[in-house]
């Protein structure tokens, strides 16, 4: 689904953002991205967004060469594209429902699809109740609930979250975490950016650790810290 | 993509910024309002000017002792110039005729005979030309020139030279403000949008990252700008037609006439209101909204 080689992404002052980043992420599988601060994560989601350039190496997202896909394909590139963000990213002026109906607006959905399928991703969440409120007058948990229902009202082959549990507490979180992996369960590829440790530990995923912009640990049924292990293996 | 999810994007993004959108409103209606009212202005000045100029007339006064056959010479002279657009002949009775009309019964009663001389009313056809064909009369032996001078020659030279030059300047100053306030307007439309937008242009940065095409982003944003111009510029229009209306009444009940010039009439009194001016000043607006618009987005969809 997701194809690094040899990227190197450098913002303007010799700041690294990705450092000889190599990795594949096949189709229907479920990745943590994990590592400290500034160590490149958010960089790497906004690459295979192509918001962002790589310096030099390969890029493909569902087969397609970012580095030569045209910038009016980019749009389209984002549309089987889901997206959580930290801060949700939901338009203010927009009710629950308006919010979720863009997604499908953007796409050319005729209008008698747009009204079934607003309220069902939104009972699927469970924000039947929240429809008409607008995005202020609800929870930051049930907002990051809109913008799960959003992001994968088109049923995206990819769902990209940069941290969409950062802002929330920790059981909502688990709520949000549920979602990601039914999402995943319907075969859309899940790709999460996190620091939520015990979340990471608990589900046992793939897990691909940064660190100043190299990946210095890919782990198939990883936890959040490499250091688990080596205390497991000392005893 | 629909229209009407656009229009309804539109409508409510001016319903939520009304007091943006009234500035918008405000800021077209206003250099609308000059604009028209300089074109007006200037269209009417243009108007006065033809009529002033179409006035341009010379007196040729004729001796008493002239024949029949010097006046038919003369005559004859003037049909042939060729800046001539026409000729009238005042007889002695006619010239007395007019006197008396314009003073009255008694001071004609206690002439002893009609001083009035004979004359002809020649009207040129360029007011620029006026003094060339005037200067074919100054010696010529049936005009009743006093000798060493030419004072059987008369014509409005000072005066009208003086009003045409005024009305000239008038015009290019009228130019020149239209030029400033058409600036002004393109100048302060593509302002409002560029605040509009600027204070949402995290909505336009969510919009792109859920897939949204540049085109897509825009429409809501170019019928906005697009409804804001025809909006204002209709009301302006519309002012400036009332106002052009009170000047013209204003004008007809008053005393002075202008010189008698018949401007600033509506069409259903002869004047010719620019009717054009209507549709060109809403199209105006309209378009100047959308170029706003669209000039202000340029920033945000680059990529
Ligand atoms: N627009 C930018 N211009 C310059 N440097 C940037 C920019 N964005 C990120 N960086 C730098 O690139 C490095 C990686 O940033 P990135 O945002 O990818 O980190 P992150 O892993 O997402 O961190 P966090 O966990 O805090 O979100 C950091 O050193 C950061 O300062
Ligand atoms: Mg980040």
């Amino acid at each position: 689904m997701i194809v690094f080689e040899d990227v190197i992404k450098v913002y303007d002052p010799d700041v690294v953002g990705l450092q000889d980043f190599t990795c594949h992420i096949g189709k229907g599988e479920f990745v943590f991205l994990v590592g400290p601060s500034g160590s490149g994560k958010s960089t790497l989601i906004k690459l295979v967004l192509k918001e962002l350039v790589p310096n030099s190496g390969r890029i493909l997202v569902a087969g397609r060469n970012l580095g030569t896909l045209r910038k009016s394909r980019v749009p389209l590139l984002r549309r089987n594209i889901g997206c959580v963000f930290q801060d949700f990213k939901l338009l203010p002026n927009k009710t629950v429902h308006d919010n979720v109906a863009y997604a499908l607006e953007v796409v050319g959905e005729p209008r008698r699809s747009i009204r079934r399928k607003v309220p069902e991703i939104l009972s699927l969440v469970g924000l039947a109740e929240k429809t008409d409120s607008y995005p202020h007058e609800i929870s930051g948990g049930e907002q990051q609930r809109v913008s799960v229902a959003r992001a994968f009202v088109n049923h995206p082959p990819l769902l990209l979250a940069d941290e969409p549990t950062g802002n929330i507490d920790p059981e909502t979180a688990v709520g949000i975490m549920q979602l990601l992996v039914r999402i995943n369960r319907t075969g859309t590829t899940v790709l999460i950016a996190t620091h939520d440790r015990d979340m990471v530990n608990r589900m046992r995923r793939r897990v691909l650790q940064l660190e100043a912009g190299r990946l210095v640990r890919d782990e198939r049924r990883g936890s959040y810290d490499q250091v688990t292990e080596e205390v497991g293996d000392a005893f | 993509m629909r229209f009407s999810f656009f229009l309804s994007e539109a409508f409510g993004s001016m319903r939520r910024n009304w007091v943006m959108a009234m500035a918008a409103v405000i800021t077209v209606f206003i250099s609308t309002a000059i604009l028209g009212a300089v074109l007006v202005t200037r269209d009417n000045l243009n108007q006065g000017a033809t009529s002033l100029k179409n006035r341009v007339m010379i007196e040729v006064f004729i001796k008493d002792s002239a024949t029949p056959k010097q006046t038919q010479a003369l005559e004859r002279k003037i049909q042939g110039m060729n800046d001539v657009k026409s000729y009238k002949y005042i007889s002695k009775e006619e010239a007395l005729r007019r006197f008396r009309e314009r003073f009255g019964e008694r001071i004609v009663a206690n002439l002893p005979i009609n001083p009035l001389p004979a004359s002809y009313e020649v009207q040129v056809k360029d007011a620029d030309q006026v003094d060339r064909v005037a200067q074919q009369f100054f010696n010529d032996p049936t005009v009743d020139n006093d000798p060493g001078t030419h004072n059987g020659v008369k014509y409005a030279k000072e005066t009208v030279r003086k009003m045409l030059g005024t009305i000239s300047l008038i015009e290019k100053g009228m130019w020149v403000t239209t030029g400033i306030f058409a600036a002004a307007a393109v100048l302060l439309i593509s302002t409002t949008v560029r605040l509009s937008i600027f204070a949402r242009r995290r909505e336009v940065e969510i919009m792109r990252l859920v897939g949204a095409t540049n085109w897509f982003i825009r429409w809501p944003f170019v019928l906005e700008g697009f409804i804001t111009g025809l909006v204002g510029a209709v009301l302006a229009a519309a002012f400036v037609w009332v106002g052009n209306w009170g000047i013209a009444n204003w004008i007809q009940t008053s005393q002075i006439d202008f010189l008698s010039l018949r401007i600033f009439r509506m069409w259903w009194q002869g004047g010719t209101w620019p009717l054009g001016l209507m549709p060109t000043l809403a199209i105006l607006g309209a378009f100047l909204g959308a170029v706003g618009s669209l000039v202000a987005l340029r920033r945000y969809l680059k990529t």
